[in-house]
């Protein structure tokens, strides 16, 4: 049976440089790439190419995942037209950084529903399709998730429930054959980082391509015991 | 005596290497306008704080203003094309105050103590200043001659001036088309009158360019007993 990968934030930083990645997997038959830019998924199918030639099947499917009540169409139209629904990298994510008396109820309510919502009910769809056969969710959250980060208070905490929601689907998922990871980024060159840290220098931190290559190894066959963990990934200098 | 405030915040952000003016980069979580603003709160002696931003941030001044709750002694204005604009208009906008105590936004580790002692100060005018701690010689390809360091010092904000005397000093310089990147220099070129000198803080950094928030982090975190 053809094998398929779904991953959201793809138009970008971690979500692009993992679609390239796993474009070179010879396990893999389709990659499914949705985010809200039409263009930025042209740009990633480009890339693939680029990288692994017409195999796999490069599907771009632009949604903007703050719809929430659009996903279950979303994930069955996927299903539909690939087959199945292996993998799933919960990579889009939101940040708009203010103070604590500058964070309106708008930035809260966007920040958790894309980072935390969005992809509790992309794995709640995904699952349902998943059912009987081995599969993998992988979800990212942040090194702001489990430490204090002042003026990021809405990013940090949806991050925070990242982790949380993570470990929870694991156990709950024990025993069906779906293994959930979670992977808590440190500072990645990323246009969200770049809303997050606007004096950084982005050429001074770990690449999105480093993190691309931590999620092939973990989404790969051969690994079987991360899975239920909060996965640290920095590049040390 | 009546005492007013201005504090700059026109920054576009080009030196700090992005299209975001540094006036809103946080510092442990909070604009570094507000750092400056909270402590201006904290002065009884301020009656009158102008604020001058650039016309394409003005709204989201004011929003900060209201949204941190400063009260009604604080007010935004557009600034000029130039800091001396920029002052100019702030004197103007001060009418009714004897004493201005200026500032800069990005200057956010003042401290109240350091507002108190100069606003205390019987000299109606004075700066801060800092000792140069290194050699300092004359050139740009070559080296053309040598400064002597004890002559010299490091103008660091606030400063404090009799608020009609420096507008004078303005409309004089503005008259001679001279432009300056400080008000203690406008002020002895164009004014009569002496400015005294208290000496600086080696925390009251300025976030110029980008390792100075690095800097400015760590030190905040010191002052707020949070170093690990």
């Amino acid at each position: 049976m053809a094998r398929t990968c779904l991953i959201t934030g793809a138009s970008q930083g971690i979500g692009r440089a993992t679609a390239v990645r796993l474009s070179r997997e010879p396990w893999l038959d389709n990659i499914v790439l949705v985010a809200r830019s039409a263009a930025g998924l042209e740009a990633t199918v480009e890339a693939c190419r680029r990288e692994a030639g017409q195999s796999p099947a490069i599907h771009p499917m632009p949604y903007d995942l703050s719809q929430l009540d659009g996903i279950p169409d979303l994930v069955a139209r996927i299903h539909e037209a690939c087959g199945s629904i292996d993998v799933l990298l919960n990579i889009a994510g939101y940040a708009d950084p203010k103070s604590l008396l500058d964070t309106t109820s708008e930035n809260l309510v966007t920040t958790f529903t894309v980072n935390v919502f969005a992809m509790l009910i992309l794995s709640r769809e995904v699952v349902r399709w998943m059912q009987g056969r081995p599969a993998k969710i992988l979800n990212i959250a942040s090194t702001a998730g489990i430490t204090a980060r002042p003026g990021w208070v809405a990013y940090a905490a949806s991050k925070a429930a990242v982790v949380s929601l993570s470990q929870t689907l694991s156990e709950e998922l024990a025993g069906t054959g779906i293994k959930v990871y979670t992977i808590s980024p440190g500072r990645t060159a990323t246009e969200l980082r770049r809303k997050l840290a606007p004096e950084e220098d982005p050429t001074t931190i770990m690449q999105p391509d480093a993190v691309a290559d931590v999620i092939a190894m973990l989404v790969g066959d051969r690994e079987r015991t991360l899975d239920g963990q909060n996965i640290i990934v920095r590049e040390q200098r | 005596m009546t005492v007013g405030m201005a504090v700059l915040a026109g920054g576009v952000g080009r030196r700090i290497g992005r299209p975001f003016p540094k006036q809103f980069l946080l510092l442990g979580g909070k604009p570094l306008l507000i750092h400056v603003l909270e402590k201006a709160r904290d002065l009884e002696e301020v009656e009158d704080v102008v604020i001058t931003c650039p016309e394409a941030h003005l709204a989201e001044t004011v929003e900060l203003i209201r949204n941190h709750r400063l009260g009604s002694r604080f007010r935004c204005i557009v600034g000029g094309a130039t800091r001396q604009e920029s002052v100019y208009l702030a004197l103007r906008a001060l009418e009714s105050t004897d004493s201005v105590v200026l500032h800069e936004a990005v200057r956010p580790l003042v401290t109240l103590e350091e507002f108190r002692a100069l606003i205390a100060l019987p000299d109606e005018n004075a700066t801060y200043g800092l000792e140069i701690p290194f050699t300092v010689l004359k050139g740009h390809d070559y080296v053309e001659g040598v400064l002597d360091r004890e002559e010299l010092f490091n103008v660091q904000l606030p400063q404090k001036f009799d608020r009609a005397k420096l507008l004078a000093a303005h409309e004089a310089a503005r008259q001679a088309g001279t432009e300056f990147t400080d008000d203690a220099s406008l002020f002895v070129t164009h004014a009569e009158g002496r400015v005294r000198v208290l000496p600086g803080s080696d925390r009251n950094v300025k976030i110029t360019v980008p390792p100075d928030i690095l800097m400015a982090e760590a030190l905040y975190a010191d002052m707020i007993g949070r170093r690990s």
